[in-house]
């Protein structure tokens, strides 16, 4: 558990923060300039705190009152930046064992988990940002760190990449037990990965709890939430060229029609994703309708924010729920309350599909991840 | 063409240029290493220390070299004890010449280092770096072409420095005339003829030595972009 | 074309000709006198600068260094209005540049050389030979600066130079030499007599017989442009008064021809 309990001036406001972090991955969201990156910092020892408590578990990294300050290179502390911050005039080699005690299983493991074997003797320059992002990650965990600190690890790159990433980083919250605090501007990255966020505005926790409940906090902007997609892990079932249709089966024998894509082999694995809004809710079984892929479900529950309203469905009660997004005047005409038997309805179109690596075998892939 | 007494003069300039600037590399890095972690009045005073040989008339140098090295100063009976010769030698133009090009090392140093991406140093320490081993396997490592670009300046200085070496280790021929104190001397003995020829001599290796600093400064912001 | 204009503007130049020349002979009477002269003269003529000062109203300005460096100065257009050297081959230097009229030369002084040592750690030298025990000599640069050219050819009579040849430190001027054993950063030094009785800070080691040394010369000269002030003070400068003050410094002053 991680306790944060300390106030340190920054440039237009303190950062006063008082949290007690329990979950494997916390969240840290909040506008620009909220301080998220200044609490990253000290939690590192890269940004000094004028007063107050930091802890992880038993190890007392910072205690203003009892003259206590770890220097950074002995807190074990893990940190991701947003651009990799590889070291330039080093191999990603030599990167990922800067802060090694030698080649080691461990760090063996990060290298084969993060799929960065073969760029060993190459240099930082040469490598995509998804790669950076990954020897980053791999070069953070080869020090063992008993936490790791993850500041928008995703913001560079495309939303290709992103959802190629995800999954890499799903891997390491689950291999390793490493708590990670991961900052991001981006509601489904939290929703994907953490299992609580922490909301920062002007250098204070102005919430925290569970994303899915956080979606309702008067807080989160639309914007915030436009983001917002359904992933799901499934395998190419078969292509219809005439009938311009792939059939992806997912986890728990559904099957998802998306738009042709014959370059996909029969059988290989991906990510299909589908938005919350581009979910249709229908009382009554749908007929006569262009959708190719219909699901019933039952609303398991509704959250509503100012203008928006989120609903979430289960189709089958072991799979992962399905988020739609809809109208509150939606939802009233309606009349969905938790309970309510209703259609999915989901264009091939709407349905994208990736290829990413699934998070692990027999595993699911969590709500989450997208951005525009 | 220069006889062979002035190849010998040139020689001599470029042997003890050479140590000067050998001698100041390591002062001149870690001073610039301090500089750049400090920040506030106390680097302020530091710098300011560190330039003055820059702005001050190199003569009055030559005038504080000649009294820190005095026999009666506490240093200069210190080198009598031991036998060493400061003024009037070969060791006096070392000094007075590293002296006068300190700062030059210096300030070319310091660019080099703030120049070098403080979060980068910031992740050295989060990977189990102390302040030092940072600045060892993530700064100078970044900074090296800038340091060297300020070293090859520090040496082009020293090969022109008058007025500190004059004071300092006198004027004399075959002991401590550098080309610059010879192009005076043959000036002050009204042979103009020599005069302009060491001059052009200089010129030369000036221009060598700029050019070459200027190459490796062009290198490293290739490199950086 | 009416010539009216050109006439009356060349009457008006004609008038302010004349006008500057009365303010030029108006400010004959406080002119600046621009001296060059040896280093070793310098106490013995200010002394008897600011005298002439007080008697004649003119000033005087005086320009102390190395001869050699001086008529450098001169023969390059330096304003001097006399010239003051320690020997007589820089006084040739200046005559043949056509800047001094041989007519208007005076062998003025004469010195005698001694050796100096630092006042703290006095010797005295039993012969001339035992200059050659110190490990350096400073001397004014014996190339070209008088007092140099003197102890290099007084070392080469007595068959020491060859010895001495790398262990000399040349110095700027004569006052650099002494200057150099004052700070006892040089050993020894050779220097006029005149220099060491000034300075406190020196002893005497060893004195030059006047036979056995070098015929040293100082001769004085106005330049051939000099002003009535200047050729003024060049009078003064072989005046039985200025014989006084140089003899108080230790000069030995030539009978007049």
């Amino acid at each position: 558990m991680i306790r944060l309990d300390f106030e340190t001036p920054l440039a237009r406001f303190p950062l006063r923060i008082e949290a007690d972090l329990r979950a494997p991955v916390t969240a840290v969201m909040g506008p620009s300039g909220a301080g998220k990156t200044s609490l990253l910092d000290a939690i590192a020892g890269l940004r000094s705190v004028a007063s107050g408590r930091i802890a992880i578990d038993d190890d007392v990294l910072v205690d203003t009152a009892a003259g206590r300050r770890l220097p950074p290179q002995h807190r074990r502390v893990g940190y991701v930046p947003q651009d990799a911050g590889l070291f330039p005039h080093l191999t990603v080699r030599e990167n990922v064992l800067f802060g090694a005690r030698g080649a080691s299983n461990e760090v063996g493991h990060a290298i084969d988990v993060l799929e960065i074997g073969s760029l060993g003797a190459r240099y930082p320059a040469s490598l995509s940002g998804g790669e950076k992002q990954r020897v980053a990650l791999a070069r953070a965990l080869a020090t063992r760190p008993r936490l790791l600190l993850l500041d928008e690890p995703l913001a560079a790159l495309d939303v290709s990449l992103r959802d190629r990433i995800v999954p890499y980083l799903l891997r390491v919250r689950d291999e390793w037990a490493t708590p990670m605090l991961y900052v991001t501007h981006n509601v489904g990255e939290a929703l994907a990965l953490a299992g609580e966020v922490l909301l920062l505005e002007s250098g204070r926790v102005e919430a925290q709890g569970a994303p899915l409940a956080l979606l309702a906090t008067p807080g989160l902007s639309r914007e915030a939430r436009a983001g917002i997609e359904n992933l799901l892990a499934g395998e190419i079932e078969s292509h219809d060229a005439e009938g311009g249709v792939t059939r992806v089966r997912l986890a728990g024998g559904l099957v998802v029609s998306v738009s042709i894509a014959a370059e996909r082999p029969v059988g290989s694995a991906v990510t299909v994703a589908i938005r919350a809004e581009d979910v249709l809710v229908a009382t009554e079984p749908v007929r006569g309708l262009s959708a190719r892929n219909v699901y019933e479900a039952v609303v398991r529950g509704i959250e509503r924010g100012p203008g928006d309203a989120a609903v979430r469905c289960a189709i089958r009660p072991e799979l992962p729920e399905w988020l739609a997004r809809l109208t509150p005047a939606a939802v009233a005409d309606l009349g969905l309350a938790t309970g309510s038997r209703v259609w999915l309805a989901v264009k091939s179109h709407s349905v994208r599909v990736t290829s990413a690596p699934p998070a692990r075998a027999g595993r699911g892939a969590d709500v989450g991840t997208g951005g525009s | 063409m220069p006889t062979r007494e002035e190849w010998a003069v040139v020689l001599f300039t470029l042997r003890v240029a050479a140590l000067g600037t050998a001698m100041i590399l390591p002062f001149g890095v870690a001073a610039a290493a301090l500089l750049a972690r400090r920040h506030g009045p106390g680097r302020t005073l530091l710098d300011t220390l560190f330039s003055l040989p820059l702005v001050l008339p190199p003569t009055a140098v030559g005038v504080v070299l000649l009294d820190a090295f005095a026999r009666v100063s506490p240093l200069g009976r210190a080198l009598a004890a031991a036998g060493i010769q400061i003024a009037f030698d070969w060791k006096g133009v070392v000094i007075a010449t590293s002296v006068m090009s300190f700062p030059l090392l210096v300030r070319s140093a310091l660019t080099a280092f703030e120049e070098v991406d403080p979060r980068l140093v910031g992740l050295a320490r989060t990977l189990g770096c102390g302040p030092m081993q940072a600045f060892f396997r993530v700064t100078l490592p970044l900074a090296w072409r800038g340091v060297l670009a300020g070293t090859v300046l520090a040496f082009a200085r020293a090969l022109g420095e008058f007025g500190a070496t004059v004071m300092l280790a006198g004027n004399i021929p075959g002991r401590t005339q550098t080309l610059a104190l010879a192009i005076f001397h043959e000036a002050q003995l009204g042979h103009d003829d020599r005069a302009r020829v060491l001059a052009g001599v200089t010129a030369v290796l000036a221009f060598a030595a700029l050019w070459s600093a200027e190459i490796v400064g062009r290198a490293r912001a290739r490199r950086t972009a | 074309m009416p010539d009216t204009g050109f006439a009356m503007s060349w009457t008006r130049r004609l008038f302010a000709a004349a006008a500057l020349g009365m303010a030029f002979s108006a400010s004959a009477s406080a002119a600046d006198v621009t001296v060059f002269a040896a280093a070793s003269l310098a106490d013995a003529l200010s002394a008897i600068g600011k005298g002439f000062e007080s008697t004649s109203g003119h000033h005087v300005v005086f320009n102390f260094g190395a001869s050699s460096d001086l008529a450098r100065q001169v023969r390059a257009g330096a304003p001097a209005d006399v010239f003051f050297s320690a020997d007589q081959a820089q006084m040739d230097v200046v005559t043949q540049a056509g800047l001094v009229r041989g007519a208007d030369r005076v062998d003025v002084l004469s010195n005698t050389l001694v050796v100096v040592v630092p006042a703290k750690t006095p010797r005295r030298l039993q012969a001339a030979s035992e200059i050659a025990s110190f490990d350096r000599l400073a001397l004014a640069d014996p190339q070209a600066v008088p007092a140099g050219v003197y102890a290099k050819k007084y070392l080469e009579s007595i068959g020491l130079w060859s010895r001495l040849a790398d262990r000399i430190v040349p110095t700027l001027n004569v006052r650099g030499a002494l200057a150099a054993v004052e700070s006892e950063n040089v050993p020894a030094a050779i220097v006029y007599r005149t220099d060491a009785a000034i300075s406190s800070r020196v002893s005497v080691a060893f004195e030059v017989p006047r036979a056995a040394g070098p015929a040293i010369m100082y001769v004085m000269a106005p330049l051939a442009r000099a002003s009535a002030a200047a050729r003024l003070f060049a009078a003064e400068l072989t005046s039985t008064r200025a014989a006084r003050v140089y003899e108080k410094y230790g000069f030995i002053v030539l009978a007049r021809k």
